[in-house]
C-alpha cells in the first residue's frame, strides 16, 4: 500500500514538472509560398531575405516559453480550413485574413476583440484603405498586414512599337490606343492583346470593374448595405467602358493576364505581388520592359484595393500570448520599421500598410514596379466589407463574365447581378 | 410425434437463434463500417440542408430553415442551368464512352499486339484527372494548341475551345470521352472473353457477316456488361468534378459548371452549408432515381443484372 502511494506521488510529481515546464503552444495559420514562410535561400542554404519563420525563431529565443508552429495553406484552401479546423474543434490560435472574409467570421463570434492600444495604434499608424480593410462594424478586429491595389501595367516596348510613349491617362485613351496594340494571326485569332482581363479568377474579373465603377464616381452598395447599386447609370457605364474593349476587338474572353510575362499582352490591370513573376518573365529586359501607371480613369482617379489583416482566433487558450507576438511582429519598432513590414516589403513583395514602414522601406517601394501602387494608396477605395461578400463577389464575377461573352448586355448583366445580391442583403441587413 | 416435436423445437429454435446471432456477429464490422462512413453523412447531410449554417458555429446554433433551400435551388435558375449541363455530361460521356469503347473492345480483341493497344487505352484511366484536365488545356489553347494548329492545316477557323459557351462543355465531353475509353474498354473485353466462339463458328456457317455477328451475338450476350457500365458510368458522371473544374474556369459559370462543382462553391466559399447539403442530396436523388430507372430500362429488355 505504502509503495502505491509512494509510486502515485512520483506519477504525480513528474506530471506536475511537465506542466510547469509545458510552453504555451501557439498555432499561426498563413497562406504564403514556401518561400516566404521558409525565407530566400542562396545554394548552400543560407537566408538571404528572411521568412516568417526566422522571425518566429527571433521570438521564441527572446520568449522561451512561447513555441509557435506555422502552418501554411494555400491561397484556394484557406478558407476551407479554417472552416474545417473550426467543425472539427482544432483551431489556429492566430490567422492572417482577407478582409472580405471578416464579416462572417465576425458575426459568428471567430475573432477575438482586439486589445484597445493595438485598434488605437493601427488607426493612428496605418493607411486608410488597410484600416477600412480591417474595420467591420466601426471596430478594429485585426492588425493589417498587407494593403494591394490596382494598377495599370503594361509592355513599353509593345507601346514605343505602336507609336505609343506615353501609357493612357484617361479610359477613352486607353479604349483608342488598344486596338492598335492588338494583332491578328491569319485565321483571325489574336497573336498579341491590346489589353488582356481574366475570366477565371473572380479577383481578376471583379476588381477591375469596381475600379472603373468607384472612377466614374458610383459605388456597389449603400452605406449601410441594405441595397446594391449595380444598376446604377455609373455602375452600367463601367461595365459598358470594359465592354468597348471587347467590341473594338482589344481583347477578348480568352485573353488572359498570366500571358502577359510572354510579350503577347499590352496592357492589363494588375496587383502588386505580381512583380516578381514579371521579373523571373522577363528577366534583363525587365526594366525596359514593364512600366506600371495608375488605371485610366472615367471621371477621376480611382482603384480599388484589398487588406489582409492578422487576427487572432477567440476560441484561442493561449489570446494574451498570441497578441503579445501579434505585438511584436507588427508594431513593435525594431529600428524604425517593424518586422512584418520587412516581411512584406523584402520577401513578399507586398505593400506594407504601416506608414512608418512605407517611409523606411523606400528602396524596395520606390521601384519602377511598387512605387506607383504606392503613391496610388490615396485614391484607393477599399473592397467593402459585407456579409457573404465572397458569395457575391462570384455573382457579380459570373455576370461580368456573361456581359464579356455576349451573352448579356451591362444593362442585363448588372440587373441580374442586383437581383441575387439584393436577395443576400436582405437576407443579412434588413 | 407430438412428443418428438416437444423435443425438437425448443434444440431446432435455439440452434437457429445461434446461427442468427453468429451471422449479425459476421456482418457486424461490415454494417458498422456502412453505417458510419454512409448512413450517418446521409442523415447529417439531410439534417444539414434543413439549417442555415456556415461551418463557424456549432450545428446546434444553426437556424432551421426546413425545406426553403430544397425550394431555392429549385427555382434557382443557376441550379438548374448546372444540372441541365451534368445530364448533358452524363448523357454523353456514358454513351459515347460505351459505344467507343465497344468498338475498340472487338476491334483489339483478336488484333495483333492486343495487350499493348489495351495498355495504350487503359494509360488516361491511371492518369490523375487534374493532370488530364491540365494538358488537354494546352491542347485546346485558341492560338497554339494543337486542335486550333490540326483545324488550320485545313483552313478551318479555329475554336475557342474551353471560352466560347456553345463550345466549352462538349470540349470537356470529348476529354473524359478520351480519359474513360480504356476502363470501360478492359470491362468489355473481359466480356468478350467470355462469349464462346462457338457461337461465331455456328454464324459463319450460317453465312452471318461481322455486322450480323456483332449485332445478334456480340451486343446481345454483352449486355449485363454494358448494364453494369451504364449504371457505373451514370453514377460517376452524375458527381463529375475535377475536370470541368480544371477545365471550364475560363468559360461562363453557367455554361460549364456541374452539379458537385456548384455544391463545393457553394459550401466552401458562399459558406452555406445547408444549401450545399441540399443540393448534394438532391444530386443523391437523381442518382439513385436514375440507376434505378436505368436497371428498370434493362429488364424490360429482359438482362436482369450483371453475372
Amino acid at each position: 500500500m505504502k509503495r502505491s502511494v509512494a509510486l502515485l506521488a512520483v506519477v504525480l510529481c513528474v506530471l506536475l514538472s511537465f506542466s510547469a515546464l509545458a510552453k504555451t503552444k501557439l498555432i499561426f495559420a498563413v497562406h504564403w509560398s514556401d518561400y516566404q514562410v521558409e525565407g530566400v535561400k542562396d545554394e548552400n542554404g543560407n537566408v538571404k531575405v528572411k521568412g516568417l519563420r526566422q522571425y518566429v525563431e527571433e521570438y521564441q529565443k527572446l520568449n522561451p516559453d512561447v513555441e509557435i508552429e506555422i502552418q501554411s495553406v494555400p491561397f484556394d484552401e484557406y478558407l476551407k480550413r479554417i472552416l474545417i479546423s473550426h467543425t472539427a474543434g482544432v483551431i489556429s490560435d492566430i490567422y492572417v485574413l482577407y478582409s472580405l472574409w471578416g464579416v462572417q467570421l465576425v458575426d459568428s463570434g471567430i475573432l477575438d476583440q482586439v486589445p484597445k492600444d493595438i485598434a488605437d495604434k493601427v488607426r493612428a499608424s496605418f493607411v486608410k484603405a488597410a484600416v477600412d480593410g480591417a474595420t467591420i462594424d466601426k471596430a478594429i478586429w485585426g492588425v493589417p498586414v498587407e494593403v494591394a491595389n490596382y494598377a495599370l501595367v503594361y509592355n513599353k516596348k509593345l507601346l514605343r512599337e505602336a507609336g505609343f510613349n506615353e501609357p493612357p491617362k484617361t479610359w477613352d485613351e486607353l479604349i483608342a490606343m488598344a486596338p492598335k496594340l492588338t494583332k491578328r494571326n491569319p485565321d483571325g485569332t489574336v497573336a498579341q492583346y491590346g489589353f488582356a482581363f481574366l475570366a477565371g479568377w473572380d479577383s481578376a474579373v471583379v476588381h477591375p470593374f469596381l475600379a472603373l465603377l468607384y472612377s466614374n464616381g458610383g459605388k456597389p452598395f449603400k452605406d449601410d448595405f441594405t441595397e446594391c447599386l449595380l444598376t446604377s447609370k455609373e455602375a452600367i457605364e463601367a461595365l459598358e467602358a470594359e465592354l468597348k474593349l471587347f467590341k473594338n476587338g482589344a481583347t477578348d474572353p480568352a485573353a488572359s493576364v498570366w500571358t502577359f510575362p510572354t510579350g503577347k499582352v499590352a496592357m492589363m490591370i494588375m496587383a502588386p505581388w505580381y512583380e516578381t513573376a514579371l521579373k523571373l518573365g522577363f528577366k534583363d529586359e525587365y526594366e525596359a520592359t514593364v512600366g506600371v501607371a495608375p488605371i485610366p480613369y472615367l471621371k477621376k482617379p480611382a482603384t480599388i484595393g484589398y487588406t489582409w489583416f492578422i487576427a487572432v482566433d477567440s476560441a484561442s487558450k493561449n489570446k494574451k500570448a498570441a497578441w503579445d507576438f501579434i505585438r511584436w511582429m507588427t508594431l513593435q519598432d525594431a529600428g524604425g520599421f517593424t518586422r512584418m513590414g520587412e516581411l512584406m516589403a523584402k520577401n513578399i513583395g507586398s505593400i506594407p500598410p504601416n506608414k512608418q514602414d512605407i517611409a523606411f522601406f523606400k528602396a524596395e517601394l520606390n521601384d519602377l514596379y511598387t512605387s506607383v501602387f504606392v503613391k496610388e494608396l490615396e485614391n484607393t477605395y477599399q473592397e467593402p466589407n459585407v456579409a457573404q461578400g465572397q458569395e457575391i463577389k462570384t455573382i457579380l464575377m459570373r455576370e461580368i463574365v456573361e456581359a464579356w461573352n455576349g451573352r448579356k448586355t451591362a444593362e442585363q448583366a448588372l440587373s441580374d447581378a442586383k437581383k441575387q445580391i439584393d436577395k443576400i442583403l436582405e437576407e443579412f441587413y434588413k | 410425434m407430438a412428443g418428438l416435436s416437444e423435443t425438437k423445437g425448443p434444440v431446432r429454435r435455439k440452434k437457429l437463434k445461434t446461427n442468427t446471432g453468429a451471422g449479425y456477429a459476421f456482418l457486424a464490422p461490415a454494417l458498422l463500417f456502412y453505417s458510419i462512413f454512409f448512413i450517418y453523412p446521409v442523415i447529417f447531410s439531410f439534417i444539414v440542408s434543413t439549417k442555415r449554417w456556415n461551418m463557424l458555429v456549432p450545428l446546434s446554433r444553426a437556424r432551421n430553415v426546413g425545406f426553403s433551400e430544397y425550394s431555392y435551388l429549385l427555382r434557382d435558375q443557376m441550379f438548374l442551368g448546372v444540372f441541365r449541363n451534368t445530364l448533358v455530361y452524363a448523357l454523353a460521356t456514358v454513351s459515347l464512352t460505351i459505344v467507343v469503347a465497344l468498338v475498340l473492345a472487338v476491334l483489339i480483341n483478336n488484333a495483333k499486339l492486343s495487350v499493348l493497344w489495351r495498355f495504350i487505352y487503359f494509360a488516361p484511366v491511371v492518369t490523375p484527372q487534374v493532370a488530364i484536365g491540365t494538358i488537354w488545356g494546352y491542347l485546346y489553347r485558341p492560338n497554339n494548341g494543337l486542335f486550333n494548329s490540326i483545324l488550320r492545316l485545313f483552313g478551318i477557323k479555329p475554336i475557342y475551345w474551353l471560352t466560347d459557351p456553345n463550345v466549352a462543355l462538349w470540349s470537356i465531353i470529348i476529354t473524359a470521352i478520351w480519359a474513360g475509353i480504356g476502363g470501360s474498354m478492359l470491362i468489355i473485353t473481359a466480356g468478350l472473353k467470355n462469349i464462346p466462339q462457338d457461337y461465331y463458328d455456328a454464324a459463319k456457317i450460317d453465312g452471318a457477316g461481322p455486322f450480323r455477328q456483332f449485332f445478334h451475338i456480340t451486343v446481345p450476350l454483352l449486355s449485363p456488361t454494358l448494364l453494369f457500365l451504364t449504371a457505373t458510368g451514370f453514377i460517376g458522371a452524375w458527381q463529375v468534378f475535377d475536370l470541368p473544374f480544371t477545365m471550364g474556369r475560363n468559360a461562363p459559370a453557367r455554361s460549364v459548371m456541374t452539379v458537385s462543382w456548384y455544391v463545393y462553391e457553394t459550401a466552401f466559399q458562399s459558406l452555406r452549408m445547408g444549401r450545399a447539403s441540399a443540393g448534394a442530396f438532391l444530386l443523391f436523388c437523381v442518382i439513385f432515381g436514375f440507376t434505378l430507372f436505368i436497371l428498370w430500362l434493362f429488364r424490360r429488355g429482359g438482362i436482369k443484372g450483371y453475372e
